[in-house]
């Protein structure tokens, strides 16, 4: 990258806790969020269970404005908050020191709950109420949510790129940067629980009743979780100016579109090998340098075996050294704020030499069984790690982030 | 923020027809609809025409056998400003599609069967075409473009998002042009939406907006010597939630502004047109009376607006203000300018 792109701050609202910090400490202590799912009536479906997180409290909020909020936005403040907040870009009120601060986030159903009950409403010819509904379930509104309780300004960009999104956001935010269009973004995802999508992938069959078992052989389908993450990106310039302190460096990212099926990835994995291979080159480190990959890793049939083929062909002899596993198995499968989330958990791999386990492992896929992370690895010096994700539509993306040298 | 893209291809699927031609020149006719919640109600709503014989070679791909209405919209747009790209180029073009709605027909039939039929009716052929960038995948696919591809959600004002984005990539040289469309798809739900925002207000659509769809795009590339036309600045990132706050945004938006660049009028019959006009009442105005009305369709009406002040450039001035006045929670503004 032809400029240096600094991590300066880190926020987190999933299933496992209501910050980053309580999150990762429950994902390495192996544990996982799947419960039942109170949100809304499941009775007609297969599938009863997800990953549900708990709100965290908005000190700034009256309870009344609080309440008008969407359950996405009530997720994404508070990951927002914890990132300015550790970038030192929050003031004693809670508002942003930077007065525009463009922002890249992601999701694929924003407030749809709201659009679920402007329906409902609408065909039980209900007229009061519906406005509100009908125009606050559009993402935009959780981006206006987001700026005006932070208090800043700027262009945004909404990424819908389905499962990739979160990643297509911090990738996007970086590739502001580098252009010299922004010197700091505020970036990553957000989703929250509805019944369309979940009602969506129960009736693709792609949701499990059993465990959720990324990269085993008797995987049986996904746990959907919600969950909101954010990153604050900044050149390294800008950060050392204002005195902040670099966690790690954003040093590759690769994008691109597997044409292969709309739900189903290329069967042996060509197009994320080839997005992998650009994120490489533009960190412009050999993929035996990786230590850590967050993989996709969604539990479904399809998925993991075509992942676990390109973690083969990418990594070559080197799959045995480095260490892989899906987080999806604790915090469920987060859609648009997957990106994110993981490419947190990721960087927190490379901070601290923790390694996340790939939980509910019985039997795993022969190919890349060498690679999964084990409960209780020990802790390991980690100079790059990679987060990769693939989406509906074919969306494919990997990030790379690198240990911080001054 | 300046910029400096060429735009190379146009393409445009609207209730006047099917290519720009028919967005320039084209009458578009209302048909009544009814608004889901009251079939006793019709609307006025300017439709695409499906059966307009330029969609019937679409209809046998394969990748589009379950797709709705949207798709087809875009796979048209984007063929036809993709008509002068070889198949070499086409595998060299970066896709970005903006949307506000995106797939609505599907996302609501999909629920409205979970609702009235039961959770065990949900479809599993509609759901995957429910996601957003769905389309986007499908037009990537069918029209071979292997470069980089996002879904971008917003108002009209994701329009400018998208082509920011484009400038972005054309300088990191990831791909070597890029097709930016917007595309909306109409169905009776919104009706019970703009009736519930109060934006439908006259059922003979003398006024107060008619509900529109379509798609449109334009192909740019990193301007070259020989390129005679060219968008030159966007601006966006002016939010709001009141209609007192647009009128800031709109203020902010206008504030810088040489007043004696012309301007294009684009809020035609929506609830911008008066702060559209107070806004710009120092610029020399380039009204879109003497073309047709399209109606309101969002992302796509943004990119119609562009692709018609184009012809204005040719014909009256070299540079145009093309304000793009989000409905739902933006405004920004694009800078096109003739150069031959």
């Amino acid at each position: 990258m032809s400029r240096r792109i600094v991590v300066t701050g880190l926020g987190a609202v999933t299933p496992l806790g209501k910050n980053l910090s309580d999150s990762w400490a429950a994902l390495i202590a192996g544990r996982d969020a799947a419960a039942p799912l109170e949100l809304f009536d499941t009775s007609g479906y297969r599938c009863h269970q997800a990953a549900c997180a708990t709100l965290p409290r908005l000190p700034d909020q009256s309870r009344k404005a609080a309440d008008r909020l969407s359950r996405a936005s009530r997720l994404a403040l508070p990951a927002a908050r914890e990132a300015l907040a550790e970038a030192g870009l929050l003031n004693q009120e809670g508002k942003t020191l930077l007065a525009t601060l463009p922002l890249c986030v992601s999701t694929t159903a924003g407030a749809m709950a709201f659009g679920e009950d402007f329906l409902r409403g609408v065909l039980a010819h209900r007229r009061s109420h519906l406005f509100r509904q009908a125009a606050r379930y559009l993402p935009q509104h959780q981006v206006v949510d987001l700026q005006q309780c932070c208090g800043f300004a700027g262009p945004s960009v909404i990424i819908a790129n389905a499962c990739a999104s979160g990643a297509n956001a911090i990738g996007h935010a970086a590739d502001l940067i580098e252009v010299g269009d922004a010197d700091c973004v505020l970036a990553g995802g957000f989703e929250a629980l509805t019944e369309l999508v979940f009602g969506g992938f129960d009736c693709l069959q792609a949701t499990s009743t059993d465990r959720c078992r990324p990269f085993d052989l008797n995987r049986s389908g996904l746990l959907l979780g919600e969950a909101a993450a954010f990153l604050v990106l900044e050149t390294e310039d800008h950060a050392l100016r204002r005195g902040a302190k670099p966690i790690c460096a954003l040093t590759g990212y690769g994008h691109g579109t597997d044409f292969f099926h709309l739900t189903q990835p290329q069967p042996e994995g060509a197009e994320l090998v080839d997005v992998m291979r650009r994120a490489t080159a533009q960190a412009g480190i050999a993929p035996e340098q990786i230590g850590y990959v967050n993989a996709h890793g969604t539990a479904t049939p399809v998925n993991d075996g075509t992942e676990a083929k390109a973690y083969s062909i990418f990594f070559g002899e080197s799959l045995g050294q480095v260490r892989i596993s899906s987080t999806k198995a604790a915090i469920g499968h987060t859609l648009g704020a997957a990106g994110s989330i993981e490419a947190l958990f990721a960087i927190r791999a490379l901070t601290t030499g923790e390694l996340p386990p790939q939980l509910n492992l019985q039997t795993p896929i022969p190919e890349i069984a060498p690679a999964l992370v084990g409960l209780n690895e020990a802790h390991q010096d980690l100079p790059h790690v990679m987060s990769v994700n693939l989406g509906f539509g074919g969306s494919n993306a990997a990030l790379i982030f690198s240990k911080y040298e001054n | 923020m300046k910029i400096d893209l060429a735009i190379i291809g146009q393409g445009a699927v609207s209730p006047a027809g099917v290519r720009i031609e028919a967005l320039l020149h084209g009458e578009p006719v209302p048909v009544l609809v009814a608004a889901h919640s009251r079939p006793d109600q019709p609307w006025p709503v300017l439709r695409v025409d499906l059966k307009n014989p330029a969609f019937a070679r679409w209809q046998k791909e394969p990748r589009l056998r379950r797709a709705s209405a949207i798709s087809f919209y875009l796979v048209e747009a984007a063929e036809q400003a993709l008509a002068n790209s070889s198949a070499a180029e086409r595998a060299e073009t970066g896709l970005i599609v903006v949307f506000s709605a995106g797939c609505l027909a599907y996302s609501r039939r999909f629920f409205e069967g979970i609702i009235t039929q039961g959770q065990r009716a949900a479809s599993p052929a509609l759901f995957p075409e429910t996601v957003f960038n769905s389309p986007v995948s499908h037009v990537a696919a069918v029209l071979g473009l292997n470069g980089a591809a996002y879904a971008l959600v917003g108002d009209e004002a994701a329009w400018v998002a998208g082509i920011k984005t484009a400038s972005v990539w054309l300088r990191q040289g990831r791909v070597k042009q890029v097709l930016v469309l917007g595309a909306e798809e109409f169905d009776p739900i919104v009706l019970d939406a703009y009736r519930a925002a109060r934006w439908l207000r006259c059922q003979n659509g003398s006024h107060g907006f008619l509900t529109s769809e379509g798609a449109a795009g334009v192909l740019l590339r990193q301007a070259q010597s020989e390129d005679g036309l060219v968008i030159t600045h966007a601006r966006d990132g002016l939010i709001y939630r009141t209609k007192k706050e647009a009128g800031a945004a709109a203020e902010k938006l206008f504030h810088a502004v040489d007043p004696t660049l012309t301007c294009q009028h684009s809020a035609q019959r929506n609830w911008f047109g008066s702060i559209e006009r107070r806004v710009t009442h120092d610029h020399p105005i380039i009204s879109s009376h003497g073309s047709s009305y399209l109606g309101e369709a969002f992302t796509a009406s943004a990119a119609w607006n562009t692709l018609r002040a184009i012809p204005y450039l040719n014909e009256k001035t070299s540079r145009i203000l093309l304000p793009v006045w989000g409905l739902n929670h933006e405004v920004g503004s694009l800078e096109l300018e003739k150069r031959k």
